[in-house]
């Protein structure tokens, strides 16, 4: 009789334990959602009905029609946006990354760059990724003084060799991406 | 029967577009408003398409993480610590996508903790670099930036193809370009410790 209280117990407890892990881990990407995604979620909206209904649309198509949709275009891009002095300016919360990003879908979506483009794309607008971080993640990985004093300009160097090499890599695994009919 | 006789008569009325003063006015509203109107369908049809799909994958995710517990990939990196060009992808593809994977940003770069100084930096420039590409498959990884993948994606979207070529191909392009990435950092880092040693 005491055996089958303790089973009980422990499938109960068992049962309790993942239920309670579920529920949380629920509540942490309700949380999440509502903190991060939502807000960024308002606020792209906006740009893009602004993109959207209002000239600027043309004007941002024209701009970016030439340097998106050609692999030295995207190229060029991904090498301003990795310059050592800019690359830890645009790297904040990636929201200059994330607006770029949009207005490539925008014009993605109208047909005005074509859809291959996206992967290289992808990379171009992204070699400043955590440039702006680079002594917090050090520090993350508890690095000393001396460690983050070389480790800061050596990731920025490295973003400009890599950076458009990305693109290159990119480019060339695009091939078939979305390149016949649905 | 009077009802729908006053809607046809209604609906049969037609008003002069407004001119002058008060209707530049009115037209100046009416584009105003417009910009919103398209702002609110675009956020409605985001948080109707990605969003609910979105909430449970964080949810299947987060349990996963929880269950299995972070602490376990402590092992890993003091495998990757070790020299020699055959952990070279254990220290810059699978420990990466691991910590990135399980830890989420920011918390995958304290992973760093058990390598040796000297790859430190790389470590961190693999690590950072691998938060967007695992956002196509992954989005609990880095969901504060998910727009610098759902940006594009969402055009891919608007012409009718499917996702998953893109995000699968992000995903895998990515591994190859944090592998170079982390190689190159470590060069470099290799090379200003030296000459600072050689300083100092």
């Amino acid at each position: 009789m005491a055996s089958f209280t303790s089973v009980i117990v422990k499938i109960g407890r068992g049962v309790g334990g993942v239920v309670g892990i579920l529920y949380q881990s629920g509540r942490d990407s309700v949380d999440t959602v509502i903190r991060n995604v939502i807000p960024f979620m308002a606020f792209i909206s906006f740009i893009i009905g602004l993109i959207l209904t209002t000239g600027i649309g043309d004007w941002i198509a024209k701009g970016l029609k030439g340097s998106a949709s050609s692999l030295p275009g995207l190229i060029l891009i991904s090498i301003v946006i990795s310059i050592p002095i800019l690359s830890p300016l645009l790297g904040p919360g990636a929201v200059i990354a994330q607006i770029i990003g949009t207005l490539l879908g925008v014009e993605i979506g109208k047909g005005n760059i074509p859809a291959q483009y996206s992967l290289p794309a992808l990379f171009a607008i992204n070699p400043q990724v955590g440039a702006d971080f680079i002594p917090v993640g050090l520090a993350l990985g508890e690095a000393e003084p001396a460690t983050v004093e070389i480790g800061v300009p050596a990731v920025l160097f490295s973003r400009v060799i890599t950076g458009p090499l990305a693109v290159v890599i990119a480019y060339f695994a695009s091939f078939g991406l979305y390149s016949t009919s649905k | 029967m009077a009802l729908s006789g006053l809607v046809a008569y209604a609906a049969a009325v037609t008003v002069d577009k407004p001119t002058g003063f008060l209707g530049a006015l009115a037209t100046a509203a009416e584009d105003f408003i417009r910009v919103f109107n398209k702002g609110g369908s675009v956020l409605l049809s985001l948080m109707g398409g990605i969003l609910p799909t979105l909430i449970v994958l964080l949810t299947a995710v987060n349990a996963l993480v929880r269950l299995i517990g972070p602490e376990k990939i402590e092992n890993l990196g003091r495998a990757a610590a070790r020299p020699g060009f055959q952990w070279y992808p254990v220290r810059y593809i699978v420990l990466p996508f691991v910590s990135v994977f399980l830890l989420t940003n920011p918390m995958a770069y304290t992973m760093g903790r058990f390598l040796p100084e000297r790859f430190k930096p790389a470590f961190y420039d693999s690590a950072v670099s691998f938060v967007h590409p695992i956002l196509g498959i992954f989005p609990h990884a880095n969901p504060g930036e998910l727009f610098v993948y759902l940006g594009i994606a969402t055009g891919i979207q608007q012409l009718g193809y499917g996702l998953g070529d893109l995000a699968v191909r992000y995903l895998l392009v990515g591994l190859v370009v944090i592998f170079i990435r982390g190689i190159v950092t470590e060069a470099i880092t290799a090379r200003m410790m030296t000459k600072a040693e050689r300083e100092a």
